[in-house]
């Protein structure tokens, strides 16, 4: 049994327009010691799929489907028991490392919270299982940084303090969303090895979220593209970069500038705009920007199929064209 | 935000904020001269002398002496206690509860927070006078009424700005992260709106403080706050001004002693409003 099971998981935002799907039909699997990138444009449902993942969604919002937790839903879940698992059995890093520390505690506080939430740890023992986090996470000077304020770090300093908050109860999971989307670029590498070190260390399940195709390429054994709310393509990692099946993934990935080549003329974009959540087409939410959409795209949605029938690994992509794709010869 | 704050760097600047030190001065001086009532004033503030009656300052009464030779300065002073002990228990009253509604709201949104806000609003159309004098006409005059009177209508003061500034806190995004901790809302509340929104309840108390002396005053001009005969600077305008045309002076001073307390509130707090925001300070 998967360590966490997703499936068929819909979102609807309540708006000015009403309700309103953010999320369409997400399902995946997570194991002990995996992971999972999701990868797509601002807007696709990335975080508010993993805002549901964590019983976090805005007030208002409806969730169906199943997120199974060793087999237990936590949709069937109440908010005590919810608060008892956040933190706890499943932590999220979020992307603003500057606006997600409270300003007016010390971060040793801070990080100290889950430990005594959830572990009932406090004082002295909570202090020294403090520094080790913090020496863990590789925060320099912990002994004296425990007692700064979070204005007196900087940006990845305080990224580190955040991953030291979400590991102090070893979760089973670590949701990071965009961990790395307001750093440096030399500070990025360094937090996205740190993560990958600690979920090989512990042995938990990790579903990180990007935009950036580098980030999920380094970091993850499987891979989801989201667009318009649900996965259009999802594999291993290998097999996906490999044979990239949907035209959105492939335009993703054409659009990536790369360092070395040369440029004749502009970079490459997707033509179009993602879709109001509130008017996505009645079929393939992608078609109006799909260069081989053609009738059927705009009336059906497309089901996941197997990429490569013929081989073994689940490499799955939702596209009525896949078919097309060996003429095309439009693997990047 | 007053989280960047430093206490030695809130110092230094509180020091070069003209109008927030004049404040200071001035509330400064009525709290002293409060204290120092308790144990010491030039006469008795009660004492009847009527062959010393109505005199002009001198070098004996400093502030002349009442309608019954009493010594005014000594009630001016004995006064500043009646404001201050009225002021801080009504300010105190409306923003323990007043802030505990605001944080409610702010937490649960939906429906209580439309009950907690419509309630205050209810309670905002009544003047703080007629409460006052509702509260008379069924207890009598006194001053626990206008004390309750007050508090009653600090409530809504205090409950709607923490309210606002609470809503705006909860959608930070440490917030988020704190949610994401495990932790629940009454823990979030405590733990993380109220010490963001301190410095807006602390502002407020101050202008509160300034109101409430105010109200105060005119409730004892009226006859249905502090009762004779404890000194109360409402009380000792309305009784001076039978006396206005034969010696204005002693209505004159317990007038001075309302203008500087009040202002002087109401200046520090206005300073502690640009001190603990900068981004209002700036834009001064």
């Amino acid at each position: 049994m998967p360590l966490l099971k997703v499936q068929d998981l819909r979102v609807e935002l309540q708006t000015s327009r009403g309700m309103v799907p953010a999320v369409r039909g997400v399902s995946f699997a997570l194991e002990a010691g995996g992971t999972l990138g999701v990868v797509g444009e601002s807007g696709c449902g990335k975080s508010i799929t993993a805002l549901a993942l964590m019983g976090l969604l805005p007030d208002g919002a409806t969730t169906s489907g199943r997120i199974e937790l060793d087999g237990e839903n936590l949709l069937d879940l109440d908010e005590a028991a919810l608060c008892r698992i956040r933190g706890n059995r499943i932590a999220m890093i979020f992307q603003e490392p500057m606006t997600s520390l409270n300003p007016v505690h010390r971060i040793g506080r801070q990080i100290a919270e889950p430990l005594r939430l959830h572990r009932g740890l406090t004082g002295a023992n909570a202090r020294d299982e403090v520094l080790r986090l913090l020496d863990r996470v590789g925060l320099p000077d912990s002994a004296k940084r425990i007692d700064a304020y979070p204005h007196q770090m900087s940006g990845g300093q305080r990224q580190r303090v955040m991953i030291a908050m979400a590991l102090s109860c070893a979760p089973d999971i670590l949701l990071a969303d965009e961990p790395t989307t307001a750093l440096d670029v030399t500070i990025q590498g360094q937090i996205l090895d740190l993560i990958n070190e600690l979920v090989e260390e512990s042995g938990m399940g990790l579903v990180l979220i990007s935009h950036d195709l580098g980030v999920i390429g380094e970091t993850s054994d499987n891979v989801a593209v989201m667009y318009g709310g649900a996965m259009v393509e999802q594999g291993p990692a290998g097999s996906l970069f490999g044979q990239l099946a949907h035209p959105y993934s492939q335009g993703l990935f054409a659009a990536v500038p790369r360092v070395g080549e040369a440029h004749d003329g502009p970079l490459q974009t997707i033509p179009g705009t993602v879709p109001e959540l509130a008017d996505l087409p009645t079929g393939c939410a992608f078609a109006e920007r799909c260069a081989k959409a053609s009738d059927i795209c705009w009336a059906q949605v497309p089901a996941m199929e197997l990429v490569a029938p013929d081989r073994q690994r689940e490499h799955r992509a939702a596209c009525h064209h896949l078919d097309d794709r060996h003429q095309d010869g439009a693997v990047p | 935000m007053t989280t960047q704050t430093t206490v030695p760097g809130f110092i230094h600047r509180a020091l070069r904020h003209r109008s927030f030190m004049i404040g200071l001065i001035f509330t400064g001086t009525m709290i002293f001269l409060a204290l120092l009532s308790l144990f010491w004033t030039p006469h008795s503030s009660t004492e009847i002398v009527i062959t010393q009656r109505l005199k002009p300052p001198n070098m004996n009464h400093w502030f002349g002496t009442d309608q019954f030779g009493r010594d005014i300065l000594s009630m001016i002073m004995t006064g500043a206690q009646t404001s201050i002990v009225v002021g801080l228990i009504a300010v105190s009253l409306g923003a323990v509860l007043g802030a505990a509604l605001g944080l409610w709201a702010a937490a649960r949104r939906g429906w209580t927070e439309d009950v907690i806000m419509r309630l205050s609003d209810l309670n905002m159309a009544f003047p703080v006078i007629l409460i006052a004098i509702l509260l008379t006409a069924g207890w009598g005059p006194g001053i626990t009424n206008a004390i309750i009177a007050l508090g009653i209508f600090n409530i809504s003061l205090f409950a709607r700005q923490v309210r606002a500034a609470g809503i705006a806190m909860w959608e930070r995004e440490f917030i988020l992260a704190a949610r994401a901790a495990g932790k629940d809302d009454l823990a979030i509340t405590f733990e993380h709106i109220l010490p963001n929104i301190i410095s807006v309840i602390v502002v407020q108390a101050t202008i509160s403080f300034a109101v409430a002396i105010l109200a105060e005053a005119a409730l004892s001009y009226l006859g249905v706050g502090s009762q004779p005969p404890n000194p109360s600077w409402g009380r000792m305008l309305s009784e001076s001004q039978s006396y206005i045309f034969l010696t204005p002076v002693i209505a004159l001073w317990p007038g001075l002693a309302i203008v500087f307390s009040v202002l002087g509130l109401n200046l520090m707090g206005d300073g502690l409003r640009d001190l603990v925001d900068p981004r209002l300070a700036r834009q001064r």
